[in-house]
């Protein structure tokens, strides 16, 4: 009777995964094309024969070792330091008493919401001003901060529902504020933490816009940004266009999978309270 | 537990140092004006024709300027378009780049400062006399940043045109006769529809709709209507002759079949597919398709001129553009006089471009031949008319929705004819 009542479920779940896969697998089979064979099959025929050219094509053209490795630079620096920049701002609005809390939040959130277009002049300013045009280390520094907007906002509130007791059992053991923070709050919180870890990089990763406009050259590019080298002025390559997703997003993916239980086990931790 | 992740986060703390440090390192360019390296950007594919090409003269700029380093580095269409003002404006601009023609685009940084004028360079190598007129519109622009006069800033080193792509089987299979004027033409598309097959490839979510639309007004046009249109000389009236029977050949075409109702929300790539698996026998489009079609048609096919019409859409291709900021400008001036010389020219012509200077003996290639011809033809009979939406910032958008209006049968001719005319007067200079 069990079993009956659950196989509803689990058509709905392969349904849905189903839905889910598709569109990898329509890149999958193009990537593996040849562009004759595209152009006179169509997008969603098998291929007639393997045809690995689009990737090792792209791979060489756009250096995508290199691109890649900066990619995973840019990427877990502004992991690490947006974790680090959130957790020291979380614990002061959501665990140390300031004044006007309410305004901070209200001023990450503001931040947070602030579409990307609107930054893109006045940060390619300052950066030229300073001398960080054209560095990986801008675009770590302004990610560190963007993403740690969010991350501050998460973390205050739950933070603020961190158990009071803890707290104060550590002052009387003598604590500091600075060890509070980190002997019970972030081995605590650890969990959520590693959940913002996995959202800062791969949300880093998919970056397109700043990426394009704060690293013009080619030694710096980040992946998202070689993607868009296939983009003609009108003609696309349609089978390497697929190619080029694939290697875009399988960094993405793998990290994903990694990555897995941490996830899960974050937003069990979150269902918990 | 504890004991296994102290390791684990002081490993991700040293990883983030090293990170930070790999970071910093290899932020240097070269060093200022050294007359060492030529940085060069352009935005072709390496099997382009321009590709070649522009490889071809990458080695035997190596071989005139021994011990000069060129630093090429391929880059996107969207990439170089979104942030050409800023690059340039940054001590990190390239010394040579392809640029894209036009007053949105190569004429809004000349006005803005960012190119280096080139018109001491352009006497001095006689680039002025290889280029015909029609070809040199987009390559000058005065100071307001509109073509067709002024400072020379951009160097085209291709032609592009429009041409009637059709698929010789299909025509021979159907007994469609291979039509030489414009009468012909439509009897041909109407003996296709007879047989049961929609004659014309149109992709009306993009340029191709707009582009036979342009291209039919065209048939009733001249020179001085192109300039008023385009170069603002006078007065763009959309409901002119031309115009009126443009939108007007065009609804029809529909509404007898020659061309798709449902191709309203194509693209142009699915228009191009459509020629290419042998669906459409004919494709009105631009010579940017001739390569593909060369690689990956499976049928024989040709293109011819479209009939009784004295002007075409085309123009010179995209630009060398010698940035301000550029820090070895005579390197860069040298690559550009090598691009325009027979041996790199006659490269471009015999891979499926469209060279503007090269020796027509020398093009091998007898498809090749045809297309250079039939460019080199419209050029000397200064037939060139540019595309329909360089006039006005964001028109492109408008003529899409327009003839898709014509396409669907939402819009009339005359009530689509009223659309682009208030978007135009919107949006063109009032000088």
């Amino acid at each position: 009777m069990k079993a009956l009542k659950r196989y509803p479920v689990l058509v709905a779940m392969i349904l849905g995964a189903i839905f889910m896969v598709l569109p990898l697998l329509i890149v999958l089979i193009n990537a593996l094309k040849s562009p004759a064979d595209y152009s006179a099959h169509g997008p969603l025929s098998l291929p007639h024969g393997l045809h690995l050219d689009g990737l090792t094509d792209f791979w060489t053209r756009v250096n995508f070792g290199h691109t890649l490795l900066n990619s995973v630079v840019i990427s877990g620096s502004v992991a690490v330091f947006g974790v680090i920049l959130s957790v020291l701002n979380a614990y002061a609005i959501g665990i140390g008493r300031i004044k006007g809390k309410a305004y901070f939040l209200a001023f990450f959130v503001l931040a947070n919401v602030l579409p990307q277009e609107a930054l893109v002049y006045p940060l390619y300013y300052l950066s030229k001003q300073v001398g960080l045009y054209d560095t990986r280390l801008s675009l770590i520094i302004v990610f560190s901060v963007v993403q740690a907007a969010f991350g501050t906002y998460l973390l205050s509130s739950v933070l603020g529902a961190f158990p009071k007791e803890i707290i104060e059992a550590a002052r009387i053991d003598g604590a500091n504020s600075w060890q509070i923070l980190w002997r019970m709050v972030v081995p605590v919180s650890r969990p959520t933490l590693g959940v913002l870890l996995v959202f800062f990089f791969i949300w880093t990763w998919n970056e397109f816009l700043l990426p394009l406009v704060m690293l013009p050259s080619n030694d710096n590019q980040t992946v998202s940004v070689a993607l868009g080298v296939l983009q003609g002025q009108r003609l696309m390559d349609a089978t390497m266009t697929n190619a080029a997703g694939l290697l875009g997003a399988l960094p993405a993916i793998v990290f994903f999978l990694l990555f897995q239980r941490t996830l899960t086990r974050g937003i069990a931790v979150g269902a918990v309270k | 537990m504890l004991k296994v992740r102290r390791p684990l986060a002081l490993a991700a703390a040293a990883l983030a140092g090293a990170m930070l440090i790999t970071s910093c390192g290899s932020s240097d360019s070269g060093a200022e004006g050294d007359g060492k390296t030529l940085k060069l950007w352009h935005y072709e594919a390496p099997n382009s024709a321009m590709g070649i090409a522009w490889n071809q003269a990458i080695e035997e700029f190596k071989k005139s300027h021994p011990g000069v380093k060129v630093e090429f580095e391929a880059k996107g269409f969207e990439q170089i378009q979104k942030t050409a003002s800023m690059v340039l404006n940054s001590s990190n601009a390239p010394d040579l780049m392809e640029y894209n023609k036009g007053n949105a685009t190569a004429g809004l940084l000349a006005k803005q400062g960012l190119l280096t004028d080139l018109t001491p360079q352009v006497t001095k190598y006689g680039w002025d006399k290889l280029l015909s007129p029609s070809v040199t519109t987009t390559s000058r622009y005065d100071a307001k940043g509109v073509m067709g006069s002024g400072n020379w800033y951009g160097i085209p080193n291709f032609g592009e045109y429009t041409m009637v792509y059709y698929n010789k089987d299909l025509f021979a299979k159907n007994g469609v006769k291979v039509p030489t004027t414009f009468n012909e033409f439509e009897q041909a598309l109407a003996a296709f529809k007879a047989k049961g097959v929609t004659p014309l490839a149109n992709g009306g979510a993009e340029y191709p709709a707009h582009q036979y639309l342009y291209q039919l007004a065209l048939t009733k046009a001249d020179r001085s209507w192109v300039d008023s249109f385009e170069l603002y000389k006078g007065k763009a009236d959309f409901h002119d002759a031309a115009w009126t029977y443009a939108a007007n050949t065009l609804s029809d075409w529909v509404k007898k079949g020659y061309i798709a109702k449902t191709t309203s929300g194509a693209k142009a790539e699915d228009a191009g597919v459509s020629f290419i698996s042998g669906k459409s026998p004919i494709f009105f489009s631009g010579s940017w398709w001739y390569g593909r079609f060369r690689d990956e048609n499976k049928f024989q096919w040709g293109s011819f001129l479209f009939p009784d019409s004295k002007m075409t859409l085309g123009s010179g291709g995209n630009l060398w553009v010698v940035p301000k900021n550029a820090k070895n400008k005579q390197l860069a001036y040298d690559f550009i006089d090598i691009t325009m010389k027979k041996g790199i020219q006659n490269t471009l012509g015999n891979n499926g471009g469209v060279p503007v200077a090269a020796e027509p003996s020398a093009i091998t290639d007898p498809s090749s031949k045809e297309l250079i011809e039939n460019f080199n033809k419209v050029s000397d009979q200064d037939g060139l008319a540019f595309y329909p939406d360089w006039p006005v910032p964001g028109f492109y958008d408008v003529l899409v929705s327009a003839t898709q209006k014509l396409i669907t049968g939402s819009g009339t001719p005359d009530q689509v004819l009223d659309e682009l005319q208030k978007a135009y007067d919107a949006g063109a200079p009032t000088s």
